[in-house]
């Protein structure tokens, strides 16, 4: 064909380009309609997963950091206690196991309850004043040990039972090990919780995928035939849905550290002092802990919405 | 001399929507490089089916179809983008998309190859100045007449400079003045190399410009000689 021939009939050259925004070099148009892939709603519903995935994560710390707490107050005290059949043999034992206690390597501290102080430890169960009226009370040594020291307590034992006939020594393992066990149950259930919360966010991302292939069938046959690949379309479809995941997750997340703040401000003025609830404090290590929370439910969004639309694009067209 | 290749053969193809009987049947037709076929027939006849059967939208439910030499109706599904994107098709009904502007409609083909922006811009740019839609590449195609989403669709077949060139009623809804542009330009790329089939009502068209016919009828495709002649 000769060079007259095409200029007669083809586009010519140097044609005006569009004038297009001062960002549309880094702006990518998605191929996607914005409202096709649930938008508003999907958004909604990850906020609310990231919200209790956040929370579901938050009890994992925070319950890891009381449970360290008690363990290692625990670790680091014994308890010695002297029994007899009455006061005057009781005192005089605790006399002997003070000096045993004072004159043992390792031991911190050594200190003897009053009986005021024994005797309120049995108030819930004896009510107030009955102990005292119908009871021999032991008298309770409060010790704090070094980690070697507690990593052997035999020796002391023996030194004890020998200076004082009534005295035991109690290294609260039973307590410890319940307490682990319940620390490790409680972080069990809440990591259980922050599973099925991932495995919700991917049903729902799962759902509103193919919803929206089905609303945008058109759209995705015009793509493939001007020659797109099925992991092109998945490609824009995950894009699509880790945006939309992202945004939910940051909102969800910026609700749960509020309502943390918020009860951890509580508790710091006594509300809820009473109960069994730890106060707690969620900062460095624990804070990036939180952060992978929205980062984890966009990835697990997007991904499923890849997977999901692969797999319906190679079933269905 | 090098032979022509071949670009589109069908062998003994058929096409079935359902279990009641072959839309198409006994395709026998085969189309080198550079060459020109009108397709005509009444509506109904299954000119639209041929033409979604060669830009693989469907598969032949029977026979063989091979497009650049490729057997298109075994080839795995990955195969087949790589096909397409050698397929320039204008739609009858257009199928741009509603939500994208007149110039991303047209540099789809070129985004879903992968090609960077800058490498295309000036070419997108130059196809909607040459249909005449060099002040609307900004529009979405719902604030378009008939007339010019058409336009966008021809651009949008034509920007990756295909081997193959499908137009399903192409100048259905432009001017008479568009509609021999439109036809000329098939005509100029057809000369330089790119095979076109047009599928067409409008015999004054087809005998205008003197290309040989497939007629189909009856669920059989036909030949005839150049018609007319220009």
């Amino acid at each position: 064909m000769s060079e007259t021939a095409a200029s007669e009939t083809a586009p010519a050259r140097g044609a005006a380009t569009p004038k297009r925004g001062v960002f549309s070099r880094w702006r990518r148009d998605p191929l996607l309609p914005e409202a096709g892939a649930g938008g508003a709603p999907l958004t909604a519903v990850i906020a609310v997963m990231s919200f209790l995935a956040v929370l579901a994560m938050a009890a994992v710390l925070i319950i890891h950091q009381s449970a360290g707490r008690w363990t290692a107050e625990l670790q680091s005290e014994i308890t010695v206690q002297i029994k007899g059949v009455d006061a005057a043999e009781i005192a005089a034992g605790a006399s002997a196991a003070i000096r045993v206690l004072n004159e043992t390597e390792g031991v911190e501290e050594a200190v003897l309850k009053s009986d005021e102080e024994t005797a309120a430890l049995l108030e819930p169960w004896l009510g107030k004043g009955n102990a005292e009226a119908f009871l021999t009370i032991p008298a309770l040594i409060d010790v704090k040990v070094t980690p070697a020291l507690r990593a052997d307590l035999d020796p002391l034992r023996e030194s004890l039972a020998a200076a004082a006939p009534g005295a035991t020594l109690d290294d609260h393992a039973t307590w410890h090990n319940r307490l682990a066990m319940a620390a490790q149950s409680g972080q069990a259930l809440a990591v259980l919780v922050f599973l099925l919360v991932m495995g919700a966010a991917c049903a729902v991302s799962m759902f509103a995928a193919r919803a929206g292939l089905a609303a945008n069938h058109e759209i995705v046959s015009v793509l493939h035939l001007v020659g797109a690949t099925d992991e092109f379309i998945a490609a824009e479809v995950q894009r699509r849905f880790f945006v939309l995941g992202l945004r939910g997750a940051l909102a969800g997340m910026a609700a749960a550290l509020t309502a943390l703040a918020g009860a951890a401000f509580l508790l710091e003025r006594g509300v809820g002092a009473d109960s069994f609830l730890p106060q707690f404090t969620i900062g460095g290590w624990h804070a990036l802990w939180l952060f992978t929370v929205p980062l984890a439910t966009c990835l697990v969004t997007a991904y499923t919405a890849r997977l999901t639309v692969l797999k319906a694009l190679r079933s269905q067209y | 001399m090098t032979a022509k290749q071949q670009i589109i053969r069908f062998e003994s193809a058929g096409l079935a929507y359902s279990e009641a009987g072959e839309t198409l049947s006994d395709i026998n037709i085969t189309l080198g490089e550079g060459e020109f076929r009108f397709l005509t027939g009444p509506s109904g006849a299954g000119k639209t089916s041929l033409l979604k059967m060669i830009y693989l939208a469907m598969r032949p439910t029977r026979g063989r179809l091979f497009l650049f030499g490729e057997d298109a109706s075994a080839a795995p599904r990955d195969a087949l983008p790589l096909l397409r994107r050698r397929i320039g098709v204008v739609f009858q009904e257009f199928r741009l998309l509603d939500h994208l502007t007149a110039f991303d409609n047209v540099a789809l083909p070129m985004k879903v190859a992968g090609v960077n922006v800058n490498q295309y811009r000036e070419d997108v740019s130059e196809l909607l100045n040459w249909v005449g839609l060099g002040d609307r590449m900004e529009a979405k195609p719902p604030t378009l007449s008939g007339g010019e989403q058409q336009r966008v669709a021809l651009a949008r077949a034509l920007v990756s400079k295909p081997d193959l060139i499908l137009a399903d009623e192409p100048t259905g809804n432009v001017d008479p003045a568009m509609s021999e542009r439109i036809m000329k330009l098939f005509v100029e790329l057809n000369k330089l190399g790119a095979a076109v089939i047009v599928a067409t009502h409008d015999l004054h068209l087809v005998q205008s410009l003197g290309k040989p016919v497939l007629r189909i009828a009856d669920g059989r495709v036909t030949r005839s000689a150049a018609a007319g002649g220009a």
